[in-house]
């Protein structure tokens, strides 16, 4: 983007060109530190080129091992457990819901008017946010045996904090009108909450909890790697063994029963909203 | 009262029809709602299993397990004495550089991500590529990753590159790059198209469009969804030590595998510390950007 026109344009307006060499050198000398810190920590992991060079090769062989996918003769055990990992996901969410409820009530601003209560109360639930189910399931399925139980518990303390939040959040959103005109015409604090809060909550609420729903089913796909049964213990058996025409045939059912699980909780939401 | 309005019979004749729908169909939904999960319930084994029912009594006991007994006069004896803290973080240097072991993944993978994210979504944007099938081919990669769960592609990779980081820090990478390049995609789709129509009009070429026309436009947005990002990333971090990935999540494999519950729990408590520090980072570093946006 030189020439004639350029140059003149740099001479009557020099800065909206080109910034003053002070900051390119500085955000040169930046790019540079973070480059090099990204070295490093590369270094510190100890991610060597050659151990990805012949990874990328043995992953190239499995990816043509996955083609044809073949059930291997289990599609019947495959399917059990696909099923297994639904029941997981949906005891998990609807044991999430019921305890996040009454936390979602307590959380909201509007129940607990308190701001250090409040405070102290959000926080204590964000402690918990960031814990992964894996994380919660590899001590729970180890404590419970071997089975889909610590899974279930697993998927419902991730979701817990997470449900809370959101419940307390629709909470304090709803209307208050509502509220005011069903008390204005009598009504008794449990009717107030029935007839005044109960409609704008339920539905968001349920929206909340099917979307937790579709999420749940992707984690429980993997728990089984921990113990918990389900489809990711046939998969993590099969890696195992290197059998990936199996692992192929697995990976897509799963993903084609989450695109339809997905589809099916849209449809639902879609018609609550 | 006696009405005989042909109207009126009408309403109420169709709306006693949509009560019963409406009742019908409520049943019908908690009928099936209620079977669902009956029947989740029984195949999780909630209330009986190999090793007995009572799902209470057995939380009960598992948390009796994790507590790592602790004695109020021993608190600040040494690593033999029961009891004491150090007994219970006893392998806390260990535990720590597996902490920033878990924490480095995360930063690489981010940043390997969002870069591989910023090509892809240049490929996706209506506005830059005008080629059709290439947005559409690399739009379906983006689909297919976002669609597979990391811990599966974790379990792949480790069999490929075996345990360590490496699988961890790849499989981290190509799930940012799914999840970023659509973010990306749209906010490149999103811009003020005079800046890159005045760009077109002077003469510049794609590479010029982009890094005058767009950057300055996208920045910080991108800046604050990897961001973001790094957060998620740091959580699924940990969960892939778990699978063979390296970094802390390997540690609470370990405490397990040596049934030290109350181990697991100190570890855990290092996890959301971990976490809990990058959010606060995350978060300050997200609202100085939007700052800036605004000055």
């Amino acid at each position: 983007m030189t020439g004639p026109a350029y140059d003149q344009a740099l001479a009557i307006a020099p800065g909206a060109l080109r910034a003053p060499w002070t900051r390119r050198v500085r955000d040169a000398v930046l790019l540079l530190l973070a480059l090099a810190a990204l070295v490093g920590m590369a270094i510190d992991l100890d991610l060597a080129p050659g151990a990805l060079m012949t990874g990328f090769g043995k992953l190239a062989r499995f990816l043509g091992e996955m083609f044809p996918p073949s059930s291997g003769g289990q599609s019947e055990r495959i399917l059990k457990a696909l099923a297994e990992t639904f029941a997981m996901a949906f005891a998990g969410t609807a044991i999430a819901a019921v305890v996040a409820l009454p936390l979602g009530i307590i959380g909201a601003k509007t129940v607990v008017s308190n701001p250090a209560l409040h405070f102290a109360f959000r926080r204590f639930l964000d402690i918990f946010r960031g814990v992964p189910a894996l994380v919660w399931a590899l001590i729970l399925v180890s404590a419970f045996g071997l089975g889909p139980f610590g899974g279930v518990i697993a998927l419902a303390l991730a979701d817990i904090p997470n449900l809370a939040k959101l419940f307390s959040e629709s909470l304090e959103n709803a209307d208050a009108k509502p509220l005011e005109g069903v008390r204005s015409a009598g009504a008794s604090p449990l009717a107030v909450m029935r007839f005044g809060l109960a409609p704008q909550f339920a539905p968001v609420a349920t929206s909340q909890t099917l979307f937790f729903l579709e999420g749940n089913f992707r984690n429980a796909g993997v728990l089984g790697i921990v113990g918990a049964g389900g489809i990711g213990f046939e998969l993590d058996e099969r890696i195992r063994i290197f059998a990936f025409d199996e692992v192929a045939f697995i990976i897509l059912l799963y993903m084609i029963a989450v695109a339809g699980l997905d589809t099916l909780s849209r449809w639902f939401r879609n018609r609550l909203a | 009262m006696n009405v005989t309005n042909p109207t009126v019979e009408a309403f109420e004749r169709e709306r006693r029809r949509a009560l019963i729908r409406q009742r019908t169909q409520a049943v019908i939904g908690l009928a099936i709602f209620t079977v669902l999960l009956l029947v989740s319930f029984q195949r999780s084994q909630f209330f009986g299993s190999d090793i007995g029912g009572d799902p209470l009594g057995r939380i009960a006991d598992f948390l009796q397990r994790m507590n790592p007994d602790l004695k109020p006069e021993a608190l600040l004896a040494d690593r033999q004495t029961q009891g004491s803290l150090h007994s219970w973080f006893y392998a806390l240097p260990i535990w720590l550089r597996a902490a920033w072991q878990t924490v480095e993944m995360a930063i690489l993978a981010t940043a390997l991500g969002s870069v591989l994210a910023l090509g892809a979504s240049f490929l996706t944007a209506q506005n830059l590529m005008p080629f059709a099938p290439v947005r559409f081919v690399v739009r379906r990669i983006l689909e297919a990753i976002r669609t597979l769960p990391d811990l599966i592609m974790a379990l792949i990779l480790v069999a490929a590159f075996g345990v360590g980081p490496l699988a961890g820090v790849l499989t981290l990478t190509i799930s940012t790059l799914g999840g970023l390049g659509k973010l990306f995609a749209e906010i490149n789709e999103e811009i003020d198209p005079r800046q890159l129509e005045a760009l077109q009009a002077s003469g510049a070429g794609p590479l010029k469009k982009i890094r005058y026309g767009v950057m300055p436009q996208v920045l910080p947005n991108y800046a604050s969804y990897a961001l973001i990002r790094l957060e998620g990333n740091l959580a699924g971090a940990a969960a892939l030590g778990i699978v063979g990935a390296g970094g802390i999540g390997l540690e609470l494999q370990r405490a397990i595998t040596y049934t030290e519950f109350d181990t697991y729990l100190a570890i855990l408590m290092i996890i959301i510390a971990m976490i809990f520090l990058i959010d606060l980072f995350s978060e300050a570093v997200r609202h100085r950007l939007i700052g800036l946006e605004k000055a």
